[in-house]
């Protein structure tokens, strides 16, 4: 009897409606994936800020370096440090015999300030909007 | 019955009020500290795991005119330590043990600045480099963290002290040019409060703000770091030949009035500052515009100028000198007693006759003599704008109509009953090598805010004196300079014009010290087109106190070797060798 209502029902061509657990257990599985994605998207977040920390915490270090090294060649370039080493290294002293000789050329222009000592530029940030600016504005026409 | 009844109900009704009463103090407790003393709690409770750091922007460096730095700044980190993590003695013991060698700060100091303290957190150590943070955050101390901060680094070591200054520990300038500048060094300090853990570290997900530092400016000064330390070199090895108790040298640009050079003896050292006594502190003192002195000789450039600019006498005007200048009852004598006869108005100055600028001045009369002194910016400040400039004194009718007489004008006329100070008498010579164009003297070129330049521009006092008195008065400083014998003053290749000083030295209270005297020389070069102006003045030197002997020597080697520096070519004659 029930075989010959299934042949009937395949021979007008109906689907066979899913049995109830398949149903819910398809449910479930789809209640999971969903909690599942804040709890990824949280763990991706955590993640990311933490290596945004120590990148940030690296470039200070790096920044500290930079300027340190700055300083140290400035200290390097005094010129008591240079008198120091040519008289020392060189046994150079003050000219006994000065010499002047007429030049047809211009003196050499000054040193220019090194550029690390201006102002810096103000940042430009992009002006493109995020995806999710993107997605906002479609979203409210 | 009833009566056990009563009893029981007596009892039950007891224990029940005493219930509620403990129920209410219960209830009181609980609405004092959720809703009375909540902030207070809240805000322990917040510091347990909250940090909020003052941020300070980079200090801004201090250049020279060329760039490079004479003060700049280096990031370094302050040690904190929590009180509660030491507050076990053993515990403190062994961190401050393992933190001493790292820091250089003994074990023993540590643990004393944190023990019995009240504040969250203490410092132990301040300003340890990039190495040595590192080395404490590998020790992964618990209730120990480094707190970024900075340190003033003075690549050129205790050059131009008194003009940069020194910063405190929180890194505000105290004196000099790092005061000054303050505002415009310091920039704007910020907050950052996040959440942090149990060893102190900020948690990579928590509650996070930062109002971000503002870097100060770097200042590009008019000082050339060179010229600064010749200045400084010839001021030291004078000072010393001389024994002499101190001395000012300054250079600056006439046709700018940018200052190339300062310096001042005694100074202090920027880099280690002793601030232990007022004495100590004085040495920080930038003399050149703070202290006052009687300029002599030197001033009679200002009385030639003003008989010269009026067309009260040329030159070639001839002048009889008896020995002796007479004014209200007192005798005005030249400085080596000397009469000279018949003379040019040329030999008042290279002769620095006495009774010649008291004539001169007498010519002038008060009214036109003080208004050229004023002129010339005697008895006002200069508009430096250095902290602690003075503007020196001067006695005129007009001020002090009751006490001013005759005598005054007459020994002013030769520098003396007036007070100036380093700079202003370097500036009047400025005018003269500038035809007569008086500069306002200054110090900053440009300030390098981030995002833009402030050009500071030369700006002119104004005109003091006609070009052509400037012109003939140069002429008559060459002439000076000519008579001065080549042992004492031969700048190599060059032409050069100046004036002597020798003045006495005055006491507080009034009245000269004896035999003390102030020795100055007062020059500007090359003489056709000068491109410096310079002032040595010597404090108190032994031995002969002539300008001549003790100051120009040093003006010369300053000249000498400033000149080729600056690609200023010799005259035409020199363009060959020359051996000394």
């Amino acid at each position: 009897m029930a075989t010959a209502r299934r042949q009937q029902a395949a021979g007008t061509g109906m689907l066979r409606s899913p049995a109830l657990p398949v149903v819910l257990i398809l449910a479930a599985c789809a209640i999971g994936v969903t909690a599942l994605l804040p709890l990824i998207q949280s763990s991706t977040a955590t993640s990311t800020a933490g290596d945004v920390r120590a990148l940030e915490a690296e470039q200070t270090d790096q920044r500290a370096r930079l300027r340190a090294l700055e300083l140290e060649i400035a200290q390097l370039g005094s010129l008591s440090r240079i008198e120091q080493e040519a008289a020392a290294r060189f046994k150079m002293g003050p000219p006994q015999i000065l010499n002047y000789i007429a030049v047809d050329a211009p003196a050499p222009e000054a040193g220019k300030i090194p550029s690390r000592y201006l102002a810096e530029e103000p940042q430009k940030h992009s002006d493109s909007p995020s995806l999710f600016e993107d997605i906002v504005d479609w979203m409210t026409p | 019955m009833r009566g056990q009844k009563w009893g029981t109900k007596w009892r039950v009704w007891t224990v029940m009020s005493v219930i509620v009463i403990v129920a209410g103090v219960l209830i009181a407790r609980l609405g004092q500290l959720q809703i009375l003393d909540h902030q207070e709690y809240a805000a322990e409770a917040r510091l347990s795991h909250v940090s909020e750091d003052i941020l300070s922007g980079r200090r801004g460096a201090l250049l020279d005119r060329n760039g490079y730095p004479l003060a700049g700044s280096q990031d370094s980190f302050d040690l904190m330590v929590e009180t509660k993590a030491w507050s076990d003695a053993k515990s403190a013991a062994e961190a401050a043990s393992a933190l001493s060698p790292i820091a250089g700060v003994p074990a023993e100091q540590m643990v004393a600045s944190v023990s019995g303290n009240s504040i969250y957190e203490v410092p132990v150590a301040r300003g340890l480099s990039y190495d040595q943070a590192q080395a404490v955050r590998k020790l992964g101390l618990q209730g120990v963290r480094l707190m970024a901060s900075s340190r003033r680094v003075y690549p050129e070591g205790n050059l131009g002290a008194q003009l940069l200054g020194f910063v405190g520990q929180d890194n505000s300038g105290l004196t000099g040019l790092e005061s000054d500048l303050n505002d415009i060094l310091g920039g704007a300090k910020g907050t950052l409060t996040y959440e942090k853990d149990g060893l102190g570290n900020q948690l990579a997900v928590g509650e996070r703000q930062e109002v971000a530092a503002q870097p100060g400016a770097n200042v590009v000064l008019t000082i050339d770091r060179y010229l600064q330390r010749l200045a400084e070199t010839e001021l030291d090895k004078t000072v010393e030949k001389t024994k002499a108790t101190g001395g000012s040298v300054i250079v600056v640009q006439p046709k700018t009035g940018e200052i190339l050079a300062m310096a001042s003896r005694p100074t202090a050292d920027v880099t280690k500052p002793d601030l232990s006594d007022d004495s100590k502190l004085a040495l920080f003192r930038n003399r050149a515009v703070t202290d006052t002195y009687e300029p002599g000789s030197v001033f009679k450039l200002v009385t030639m100028a003003c008989a010269l600019d009026q067309g009260l006498v040329g030159p070639y005007t001839p002048w009889h000198d008896s020995g002796v200048f007479r004014a209200d009852n007192w005798t005005i004598r030249n400085w080596d007693y000397s009469a000279n006869g018949d003379q040019s108005v040329t030999q008042i100055l290279s002769k620095s006759l006495n009774t010649g600028a008291a004539w001169l001045a007498t010519l002038a009369g008060p009214d036109q003599f003080y208004s050229y002194v004023d002129r010339f910016g005697f008895g006002k400040s200069t508009g430096s704008g250095l902290g602690g400039e003075v503007t020196g004194q001067v006695h005129t009718p007009a001020s002090d109509p009751g006490s001013w007489r005759s005598i005054d004008m007459a020994t002013n006329s030769f520098g003396q009953g007036l007070s100036a100070t380093p700079l202003q008498v370097l500036m009047s010579a400025a005018a003269i090598a500038n035809d007569g164009v008086m500069m306002k003297p200054k110090v900053i070129k440009e300030i390098a805010y981030p995002g833009h330049i402030q050009t500071v521009a030369p700006e002119a006092a104004g005109q003091v004196i006609k070009p052509e008195t400037a012109r003939t008065l140069r002429e008559m400083m060459g002439v000076v300079v000519d008579g001065i014998s080549p042992t004492l003053l031969d700048v190599q290749g060059y032409k050069v014009g100046g004036k002597t000083g020798t003045a006495n030295l005055t006491v507080d209270g009034g009245g000269y010290k004896p035999d003390a005297y102030i020795s100055s020389f007062l020059g500007i070069a090359p003489l056709d087109d000068p491109v410096l102006a310079v002032l040595v003045k010597i404090d108190e030197p032994q031995g002969t106190p002539w300008g001549t002997v003790v100051a120009a020597p040093a003006f010369e080697h300053i000249v000498e070797a400033a000149l080729p520096y600056l690609k200023i070519p010799p005259t035409e004659t020199a363009l060959v060798s020359e051996q000394r």
